[in-house]
């Protein structure tokens, strides 16, 4: 499978030879020694350091097919470069856009997420609280209460509301999960008020560009959505999908790294413009993230083994076969 | 409707793979053996393409047609001999008689078994294909997706994780 | 299936080859290159270098392994290269 890769550090990407060309650049300007990137092998690119390239590499990339996501200095996600969609069927168009306009049929999707998110979401709970000898049970029934009503949820507006508790819960389980080290205090976004609220954003918006990233190579539209409003974000089909996939990918990784202390408060500075992961702890998030990606389970229906980046596009085809009325769509629920 | 060779492939294989090409839901071009098929088409024979003509014909692409011996050429990467290959050629032969070339014959190599197979178009085999593609525009004009076949005969196909990823 | 790859090409052709290596695989040093690769993109490549090469007096060697975490890499000295997905 082709590798994302990662560009954590400032400097020019250009195409050479029919191939990528990587130069690191100093603050000062000076050329580090150039890098080769092997474009067979590139599925997309991260970018978090300032990047110079110009129009050629950007048509170069179109032609290859390697979409490039955006992050700045503050670690909020900037936007993407998505080539020219290459897998176009106008059959699933018009379903994916039937499916969005009926709203019958719109809640039986946005359902779907929302219920997955909730399973995946326990799956986490339910684990932290063999380790913490019961101490998360109350959540865990609240949540299961609020799950039991998601089948009877006659809107999309009200559903949100039930994710919204959901998510609050939940939230309020992760200072009991994580010690003391560090607390959450309150969902904030844009900026991240503190140290968990900085790593929940930047997990949120990797595994967003992942979903991006897969959708894109399916003939699914990335901008048409069930759960989110269209429009919500560029690509909200990927807001949908990160729902399902972010306490299995992201939770559990910031959970790990801290109880690891491997993420110290030393990792971050608070600035005017709200809290930043400083680079070294950056680079490694993002490795331990790639790292996750890349991890295989026994897949039980197919029988062969798959990585988490391979669910997520496995993810993409159940949701095609629902729109094109195959089977109802289940989503995605970890059972480890 | 254009049906081409590919049609009568798949017709011969799965009825849903025919309705999901049919609709452009097609895989990724990495998946392994989709690459490694067109790979060896466009490239085991190079030193062909002075001999025979790709020819279009009714909207189907003939890849190898020699002309002087009115022989349809295909060719398969496959590693054993397959009746919708057979099918695929009659298709081709049956499209050159409607326009009038009478008594050409198929010709499929196999590189990989180092074999080859002759097709021929006979009297009854033509309505034998006229009935495939009658039957072809039903099933891709139907509103519903056809369902599985057996899952053992499906592992090697490129759809085989869109039609089986599930959950229990 | 994971790849080192060394050739030994004659002057005039190993500017060329080198630029297909550089398409497919990770250089490491000098003539060598490694990286993770599929049957057909090797099969690919392969087409490609033989078209450069002359196949009288250049070579070429693979190493393949079906598993990267079946190789244990040992660098004595500096690294010219690294090969990771973060730079």
């Amino acid at each position: 499978m082709k590798q994302t890769k990662y560009l954590m550090n400032p400097g020019r990407l250009s195409r050479q030879d029919h191939t990528l060309k990587f130069t690191p650049v100093d603050e000062a300007g000076n050329e580090g020694q150039p890098r080769f990137l092997p474009v067979e092998q590139v599925s997309d690119l991260y970018v978090f350091g300032s990047l110079d390239a110009n129009s050629a590499l950007y048509n170069f990339l179109g032609k290859e097919g390697i979409a490039v996501h955006f992050f700045d200095y503050y670690e909020h996600y900037t936007g993407s470069f998505m080539p020219r969609e290459y897998l176009l069927a106008g059959k699933m168009q018009v379903e994916q856009t039937k499916h969005y306009t009926f709203p019958k049929k719109r809640i039986v999707l946005a359902r779907a997420f929302v219920e997955g998110a909730a399973t995946n979401i326990l799956r986490v709970l339910k684990y932290y609280d063999n380790r913490k000898t019961g101490s998360l049970a109350d959540a865990i029934a609240t949540i299961e209460q609020l799950m039991a009503s998601i089948p009877l949820v006659p809107d999309v507006p009200t559903l949100m509301g039930i994710e919204g508790n959901i998510r609050q819960i939940y939230y309020r389980c992760f200072d009991a999960i994580l010690g003391e080290t560090f607390c959450l205090d309150g969902r904030s976004k844009r900026p991240p008020q503190n140290e968990l609220n900085a790593m929940i954003s930047l997990g949120n918006m990797l595994c967003y560009s992942a979903c991006l990233g897969m959708i894109y190579h399916t003939q699914l539209n990335p901008t048409i959505s069930y759960l989110h409003e269209p429009g919500a974000r560029r690509y909200s089909l990927a807001l949908d999908m990160a729902e399902i996939f972010k306490p299995i990918l992201i939770d559990r990784l910031i959970f790990r790294m801290v109880n690891k202390r491997q993420l110290q408060p030393s990792d971050f500075r608070m600035e005017v413009e709200g809290c930043l992961m400083k680079e070294s702890a950056r680079k490694r998030f993002v490795q331990e993230f790639d790292a996750s990606l890349k991890e295989t389970i026994k897949h039980r229906s197919l029988g062969r083994s798959v990585s988490y980046k391979h669910l997520i596009k496995l993810e993409c085809y159940k949701l095609q076969r629902h729109l094109l009325g195959i089977d109802a769509y289940k989503p995605f629920k970890a059972w480890w | 409707m254009t049906i081409t060779g590919t049609y009568i492939k798949y017709y011969k294989v799965c009825f849903r793979k025919l309705w999901l090409f049919h609709h452009k839901i097609e895989m990724e071009h990495n998946s392994e053996l989709v690459a490694e098929g067109s790979f060896i088409g466009e490239k085991s024979y190079p030193q062909r393409a002075e001999r025979y003509r790709e020819m279009l014909i009714d909207g189907s692409k003939i890849d190898f047609y020699d002309p002087y011996n009115k022989v349809v050429h295909e060719i398969k990467k496959s590693d054993k001999l397959e009746h919708s290959h057979v099918a695929q050629v009659q298709f081709y032969l049956y499209l050159l008689w409607k326009n009038g070339v009478k008594g050409a014959t198929g010709l499929i190599e196999y590189p990989k078994l180092r074999q080859t197979q002759t097709v021929t178009l006979a009297e009854e085999d033509i309505s034998q294909v006229e009935n495939w593609v009658s039957e072809i525009e039903r099933i891709v004009e139907s509103e519903q997706c056809p369902g599985r076949i057996a899952k053992s005969r499906c592992r090697s196909c490129s759809y085989f994780e869109f039609c089986y990823a599930e959950e229990e | 299936m994971y790849i080192i790859l060394v050739y030994d090409f004659g002057q005039k052709r190993v500017g060329k080859m080198l630029k297909l290596c550089r398409r497919y695989l990770n250089w490491i040093q000098n003539s060598v290159f490694e990286g993770e690769m599929t049957e057909v993109q090797l099969k690919e490549m392969l087409h490609e270098a033989k078209r450069i090469m002359n196949e009288e007096q250049d070579s070429l060697i693979l190493f393949k392994n079906r598993d990267q975490k079946w190789m244990d890499k040992q660098i004595v000295g500096i690294e010219r290269q690294s090969t990771d997905d973060f730079l």
